[in-house]
């Protein structure tokens, strides 16, 4: 009973943060299914409110919870009633050709379906999650938070190095709070969390492609991402990299939602800032793609002019400031310090070593041609041969958005790439184990950028 | 003789070169995403292979610990001994998890010393050496030692 209760909070405050965000002058049941698919952002809330209430009883911890949804709910209600005067937007929507829409969302269909079957089954086989990340860290820096009491910052000693007790707290935290909620730490939390992480970012793909391109785009976006082998097999894998997958996601789409006219405001962008805060807090890949995201904001700010993009820089900044400072208080006062910088001699010989170079764009080069396990042709490869044949569609008037996220995607990249220059850790067993992982953290956000750039199936046959 | 114009209807059903060519794209790319999920239905369960030590370390560790779990104190540090095999990482891991919040410490420079040893016996006399007695046999592997200076 309580653990229902539970989720009928956390969904509900995901949803109330993502609609008093969402521009007032749409109607608050416009975008749905978008607003649904971004309501995981409730599980971030749960989890912070879970850290700050750490040192506080449970029933604190309610009151705690409950006072923040009725907050947010007060904010929506109050951005509602200052509504904008303008007439209710239009809501831009592709048409599509009746036979192609039909086969795509049979299509989709199947491939919903086939998906949660496997995702479901493979849960059910594998309750501990899948391989050493999944128990070794994250479960068990659960474990440590539910079961710690006033002890809990013992889990984040460098006495267990090895378990990373650097690594930022969204999965672990939201995770405890449910096992506070249900009484006792269930395997099956983490499972469900995984479960709905990684359905959540298929309905993202989709439902964004669908509001920003038409339906066949994102029946496309959804069907290339469940299409994903690794995608679905890291989804039941209880490990953090599709949560923050997610979360890049969610910034990008929120960004580029932006670039309608219908829906700029800066409600979107402030939320855009929360989901870049949430990845900072979900791994330590998300503050270096928060960093590129607010700096390829500002590139765009500077090359516009001040004006122009004032009204949506400072929301952003508005919405990363207080994640960023519970951060920071994790890092600096909780957490034992990581091993990736802590030798600055070490970190200089590797920059200077060119065969290090060389071995990592070896195993980037390869890793995007055999990138998730796909069956007969590479999805990458699948995916240029669409592009060469379908071609790009014609530039819009405004793609701000876009270009700053596909310019933030190409930051982080470089930087995963640099990180492996410097890792302390031996490169090749680094690269082995990690680099598929953290091309699948960006993959679901390159999909949707992809399928914001090519032509819908509409459009190339409209105008060959 | 006049040749046969065909009316406009029946021109528009010939579709030209370039949408024969985008719905060929669009459908093989919807198949290869299809079949690429519908295999997900045929493969094994998971991305480990069956003999993957953490597939079934993780799910009897609290099962296995949780007799040790009980005689240990519910704080602090602990140390760790186990088998030296291809499991041994495994088995140090799952040890860890199962009994959190207490820390286990992969070292004997403790006063209580977990012996995890569940494909070999533990090296009593080598034990013995470093000032490890044992205190407890927990009859599944496990074995809880404590140093007799500290007795």
């Amino acid at each position: 009973m309580h653990v229902v209760a539970a989720v009928l909070l956390c969904c509900a405050s995901g949803l109330a943060l993502v609609c008093a965000g969402w521009p007032r002058q749409l109607p608050l049941e416009s975008d749905l299914l978008l607003k649904v698919s971004l309501a995981p952002c409730g599980f971030g809330l749960f989890s912070i409110i879970f850290f700050l209430c750490l040192p506080l009883s449970f029933s604190s911890l309610i009151l705690a919870e409950i006072a923040l949804l009725g907050l947010l709910v007060a904010s929506l209600f109050w951005a509602r009633s200052r509504r904008a005067t303008v007439a209710t937007a239009k809501v831009r929507r592709g048409k599509t050709a009746g036979w192609v829409h039909t086969g795509l969302l049979g299509s989709f269909g199947v491939s919903v379906i086939a998906s949660l079957y496997s995702a479901v089954a493979r849960m059910k086989a594998n309750p501990h999650g899948l391989g050493w990340d999944a128990f070794a860290i994250w479960n068990l820096h659960a474990r440590f938070l539910y079961r710690g009491g006033p002890d809990w910052k013992d889990g984040f000693t460098p006495l267990i190095q090895w378990s990373h007790p650097d690594y930022p707290l969204l999965l672990p935290a939201g995770v405890a709070h449910f096992w506070k909620y249900g009484g006792n730490d269930s395997p099956l939390v983490p499972g469900i969390v995984a479960l709905i992480f990684t359905f959540s970012t298929v309905g993202l793909v989709f439902s964004s492609l669908s509001t920003l391109r038409g339906r066949s785009q994102g029946f496309l976006g959804g069907m290339v991402l469940m299409g994903t082998p690794f995608f679905a097999e890291q989804g039941s894998s209880q490990y953090a990299d599709v949560p923050l997958g997610f979360f890049f996601l969610a910034t990008i789409v929120l960004l580029c939602l932006q670039d309608d006219p219908a829906r700029r405001g800066s409600g979107l962008m402030a939320m855009a800032g929360v989901t870049a805060g949430f990845a900072a807090w979900t791994k330590n890949e998300g503050l270096l793609f928060l960093s590129v995201i607010v700096l390829a904001h500002l590139v765009m700010f500077v090359r516009r002019g001040m004006n122009s993009r004032k009204q949506s820089l400072w929301p952003m900044l508005t919405g990363i400031l207080p994640l960023l400072v519970i951060i920071g208080y994790f890092k600096l006062r909780v957490a034992a310090t990581g091993e990736m910088f802590s030798d600055g001699n070490a970190i200089l010989h590797k920059l200077l070593t060119a065969s290090r170079y060389w071995e990592t764009a070896r195993w980037f080069g390869k890793e995007l041609f055999l990138f998730g396990h796909w069956w007969l042709v590479p999805g990458t490869v699948m995916l240029a041969g669409y592009y060469f044949l379908v071609g790009k569609k014609a530039r819009g008037v405004s793609e701000s958005g876009v270009r700053s996220s596909t310019i933030a995607l190409g930051f982080t990249l470089a930087g995963y790439f640099a990180i492996y220059i410097i890792t302390p850790y031996d490169l090749h067993w680094h690269l082995r184990y990690s680099l598929n992982r953290l091309f699948l953290q960006l993959w679901p956000s390159a999909i949707f950028l992809f399928f914001m750039l090519v032509r819908t199936p509409e459009q190339a046959l409209g105008n060959g | 003789m006049q040749s046969w114009i065909p009316p406009p209807e029946l021109r528009e059903t010939t579709a030209p070169p370039h949408h024969i060519r985008i719905l060929i794209t669009v459908a093989a790319t919807a198949l290869l995403c299809l079949l690429s999920t519908l295999r997900l239905l045929t493969g094994p369960l998971g991305a480990l292979p069956l003999q993957d030590p953490t597939r079934e370390i993780a799910r009897h560790a609290d099962e296995r610990f949780a007799d040790m779990r009980r005689a240990l104190p519910k704080r602090g540090v602990v140390g760790y001994i186990g088998d030296s095999g291809q499991t041994s990482l495994a088995d140090y891991y799952s040890a860890q998890y199962a009994l959190a919040p207490l820390l286990v410490e992969r070292s004997i420079n403790h006063s209580l010393v977990i012996g995890n040893f569940p494909a070999s016996q533990p090296p009593m006399p080598a034990l013995a050496d470093k000032n490890l007695c044992l205190v407890r046999d927990f009859q599944n592997g496990l074995f809880l030692f404590a140093k007799k200076d500290n007795n």
